[in-house]
């Protein structure tokens, strides 16, 4: 009996070791998962180095990664988000890269937003966000200034219809969508200190531009010329029944607004005349997305190799830039890319990286709750100057 | 005790074989990750288990155990889990084991300056014996073991050389290329060299670079030291801090006391918001047991009715928004309270040209709230509430309706008092899921909308659940594991006291009718 338990430990063991092939894990989410394993296969036969690519569903990646890693268990390289960044580097989760004279390959913009206090974490491919989406048959020339926008808007909204001159996520809590009207006239979320750093104590959604913006938004609530409380789900059904004439939206809707057979055209979004003025462009949140490395793997090496020889080559940087028609963060892929990705990347001119320090979490909630209320009647000074007092207070700047 | 038949004893051993295979496989994978306390549950677990099947004397083990490894399992050890993180600091920036972020951090390194890039090729001997050779821009060749350097020729290795006089072969070894190479590079990667004051790391497929060392801990004096200013760093709650206040990221996990349920008490933001969200948790929990027992109770009653044509079709109808998962239901009604394209507001503009403001306004938001819970709640009244009935003596009516008494007398006297016997306990259970029902709200609501005056991120139907989740997750700085944990500590004590007098008092209505 003691022979074979010693037989079987030995055994068991042996199986241990024998597993040590080196091996590279990915966790990518399912649009990114296909193109991954075809090119890891390719890895595969040319250097012998198995890649596993671990298939999450795009909500869920963010979080998996966390959890993975904190139990030892992540992989060497996630796909995801520059604004997920902020809570990665804080937690000690991603390792610095350099991508020697690559760097000048990709957009300075794309490498910005995955650069935490000076250090570059992630190798960027596709950005995102969102600009004027218009109905051609409706509105053939689309407007430049917003007092256009409004014009158009009293000229075909019919609330009896439903139609609506503009239309966006305006559900409560939704702050991304809500973002372009505070930032025109002058709002933003975190100034930066003497260090070049965003500064959390320094938030910037209640100053008089903010205001502005918000006022206005809220004036084209009461007149009815956009409709509130629209989500998701909502906003497909206004495409797939042409019950607007523009929207603001971003790359992630123009399938669904192909489908509903609308004849349309992407902008920058119109120009809004401030206090003082000015006409100036909405600002808009950019998103990037990219590969970052594990701190904890220790296969860095063969991980950047695959990056930087697999990855970062303009064919596949073409088709990551084409599975959903973002705009490219890889230049030499820039002349491939299409009418609606280049359109987009218009607006892209007048973006801001979403801010990626942990403190966004409280932007996140009070900028929300600020739309929530702005929806619902109250004051936009008095919504937005409570917002900043919460934000202030929850990070703990008081 | 009765012999066993061969075959039950053949599979008795055949199974035993397989939970101890099971076990042996999980245990040295345990060992060689260096998880001793889950090992040691391990092999207790599966000693316990062979002792439960295999002695006789330990017959009767063999039904309590299961059960009690699935209690601890999965009710003793969440519960402990979640008391022990209530009193760390358990949050974005300080997720990681303190060996974890002393292994980052010793391996840290900064490009030394005026850096020096070699070249290098990797031998190995049959005994797995690593060989690098090295070779400067300058072409000065030095090879090394991987712990220490010296130059190719102080070393007495013999070598072979091209017609250029690069080093082709050492003898001994075999020169590690192609994809062999790429078999070694975690092994070259975890390498740092001494080299003249600096160290060799791998940078890159090709090549090694010169490096210096950033940090250096002593555990001795548990302090960490930055080998380039010469700054001492000590832990303060889960952080490396120098005297001056600067900070080494990242943090780790360490005990924090009380800590976290000071915060809770001491902080005048939450004890702004706490009387208004606990009282609407109340009234939401009071009001959704009530409402949706009261409608159950109705329809079971009618059900209960023999004279009722199609009883069967009419209860399986009833029946169908408690089979409906949740997470679609609460879609399908937040579509249907939509504000300007819900199917209640298009039918009332069509009518009486008015819209309500089912999910924005905060009284409409709470009382859509409380009418979906009851529509997907009533049918678990009405199931319950059906069995119960079954088991109420018909004699007692008889003896009633004898006495004189009409059916609301009867229904008051009789059914609803026999009734609360048997399911006091059930309302009980039911009040305290819808105290903490955070799914339902979520769905629907997510706690909005917003308040003005509020001082923290607290909806106007935030339950105390969802309440806790935005403060913990959705606000401050990420996410806060530790003041979550402290808080439905504190969650849970409120509900055990409020289920603790309900059920007095129902005993109390069964001393009565016993």
């Amino acid at each position: 009996m003691r022979k074979l338990l010693a037989l079987i430990l030995l055994v068991a063991l042996m199986g241990t070791v024998a597993a040590a092939q080196v091996k590279i894990t990915i966790f990518a989410d399912d649009t990114r998962t296909p193109l991954m394993r075809e090119l890891g296969a390719q890895y595969t036969a040319d250097t012998g180095v198995e890649i596993e690519v671990v298939e999450y569903a795009s909500t869920d990646i963010r979080t998996a990664y966390v959890t993975a890693t904190q139990a030892g268990e992540g992989p060497d390289i996630v796909i995801g988000a520059h604004d997920w960044l902020g809570e990665y580097v804080t937690n000690g989760l991603v390792e610095p890269l350099d991508l020697g004279d690559r760097a000048a390959d990709f957009s300075q913009a794309a490498l910005e937003a995955f650069t935490s206090g000076g250090t570059l974490y992630g190798m960027p491919y596709a950005s995102e966000n969102i600009a004027l989406v218009y109905d051609k048959d409706i509105v053939p020339t689309a407007p430049r200034t917003w007092d256009e926008l409004l014009a158009v808007c009293r000229a075909v909204s019919d609330p009896d219809v439903p139609m609506y001159g503009l239309a966006f996520q305006n559900q409560a809590g939704n702050f991304y969508q809500f973002f372009p009207m505070l930032s025109a006239a002058g709002g933003y979320i975190f100034g930066y200190d003497a260090e070049g750093n965003l500064d959390p104590c320094d938030v910037g959604l209640a100053t008089d531009g903010a205001v502005f913006g918000a006022s206005l938004y809220q004036s084209m609530l009461d007149e009815g010329l956009i409709p509130s409380g629209v989500d998701w789900d909502t906003l497909n059904a206004l495409v797939a029944g042409k019950n607007a004439a523009m929207f603001i939206t971003g790359p992630w809707l123009i399938n669904a607004i192909r489908d509903a057979g609308i004849n349309y055209g992407i902008t920058q979004l119109p120009a809004i005349k401030g206090p003082n003025g000015a006409y100036n462009v909405p600002k808009v949140f950019m998103g990037v997305q990219g590969f970052m490395v594990n701190s904890f793997s220790p296969n860095k090496t063969i991980a950047m190799d695959f990056l930087l020889n697999y990855i970062a080559t303009t064919d596949v940087m073409v088709e990551l830039m084409n599975q959903g028609n973002r705009s490219p963060a890889y230049l030499p892929a820039l002349s491939y890319a299409g009418a609606d990705a280049l359109a987009f990347s218009q607006q892209a001119a007048f973006g801001v990286p979403m801010p990626s320090i942990p403190a966004m979490a409280s932007v996140w909630q009070e900028g929300g709750n600020a739309l929530d209320l702005i929806n619902n009647g109250t004051d936009p000074a008095t919504a937005l100057q409570q917002a900043k007092d919460l934000i202030l207070a929850a990070v703990g700047c008081e | 005790m009765r012999s066993q038949s061969p075959l039950f004893l053949a599979v008795k051993f055949i199974l035993i074989g397989i939970i101890d295979a099971v076990a042996v496989w999980a245990g040295v994978g345990l060992v060689l990750q260096q998880a001793y306390p889950l090992f040691a549950l391990l092999v207790l677990g599966t000693a316990g288990l062979n002792l439960a099947i295999l002695s006789r004397r330990a017959y009767p083990l063999r039904y309590l155990l299961p059960g009690l490894v699935f209690l601890f399992g999965m009710v003793v050890y969440p519960i402990g889990y979640n008391i022990y993180i209530a009193f760390t600091n358990l949050q974005t920036g300080n997720l990681l084991q303190k060996s974890q972020v002393l292994q980052l951090l010793d391996n840290r390194y900064i490009p030394a300056p005026d850096q020096q890039t070699f070249t290098y090729t990797a031998y190995l001997d049959g005994n797995d014996n690593l060989l690098l050779v090295l070779e400067d821009v300058r072409g000065d060749t030095y090879v090394s073991d991987g712990t220490s350097t010296q130059s190719l020729s102080a070393s007495g290795i013999d070598v072979t050389r091209d017609d250029q006089g690069r080093v082709v072969g050492v003898e001994g070894y075999q020169p590690v290329t192609g994809a062999a190479l790429y078999q070694i590079l975690a092994r070259l990667e975890a390498l740092a060299i001494p080299f003249d004051h600096e160290f060799l790391r791998l940078s890159g497929l090709r090549n090694f670079r010169t490096y210096m060392k950033q940090y250096h801990y002593d555990p001795e004096t548990d302090q960490l030291t930055d080998l380039q200013t010469d700054t001492v760093y000590t832990p303060v709650d889960g952080r490396f801090t120098a005297a001056n206040g600067a900070v080494v990221e990242p943090g780790f996990q360490t005990w924090v006391g009380t800590r976290n349920f000071l915060q809770i008490f001491g902080s005048a933001a939450i004890r702004k918001d706490f009387l208004r969200v606990f009282l609407w948790t109340i009234v939401w929990a009071v009001l959704s047991v009530l409402l949706s027992f009261s409608l159950g109770l109705s329809f079971a009653l009618l059900l209960n009715d023999r004279t009722l044509r199609l009883r069967l079709l009419y209860r399986t109808l009833l029946i169908i928004p408690y089979v409906m998962p949740v997470f679609i239901s609460a879609f399908v009604w937040r579509g249907m309270f939509n504000e300007n394209f819900g199917i209640f507001n298009r039918v009332l503009d069509d009518l009486f040209q008015t819209r309500v403001p089912w999910l924005t306004n905060a009284m409409w938001a709470r009382a859509s709230l409380i009418f979906i819970n009851v529509w997907l709640t009533f049918p678990y009244m009405m199931l319950i509430s059906l069995g119960a009935l079954q088991s109420i003596p018909s004699q007692l009516y008889e003896a009633a309706r004898v006495d004189g008494a009409g059916s609301w007398l009867r229904f008051w006297k009789i059914t609803l008092p026999l009734l609360m016997i048997s399911l006091a306990p059930l309302l009980i259970g039911a009040f305290a899921f819808a105290f903490n029902n955070f799914t339902l709200i979520y769905l629907v609501t997510a706690g909005r909308p917003a308040v003005l005056g509020a001082a923290t991120p607290a909806g106007a139907t935030d339950i105390l659940i969802s309440w806790t989740y935005r403060i913990s997750f959705q606000g401050g700085s990420g996410n806060n594991f530790g003041l979550a944990a402290a808080i439905s500590i504190l969650i849970f004590v409120m509900i055990g006291a409020i289920s603790a007098l309900g059920f007095r008092l129902s005993r109390r209505l069964e001393e009565v009718y016993r």
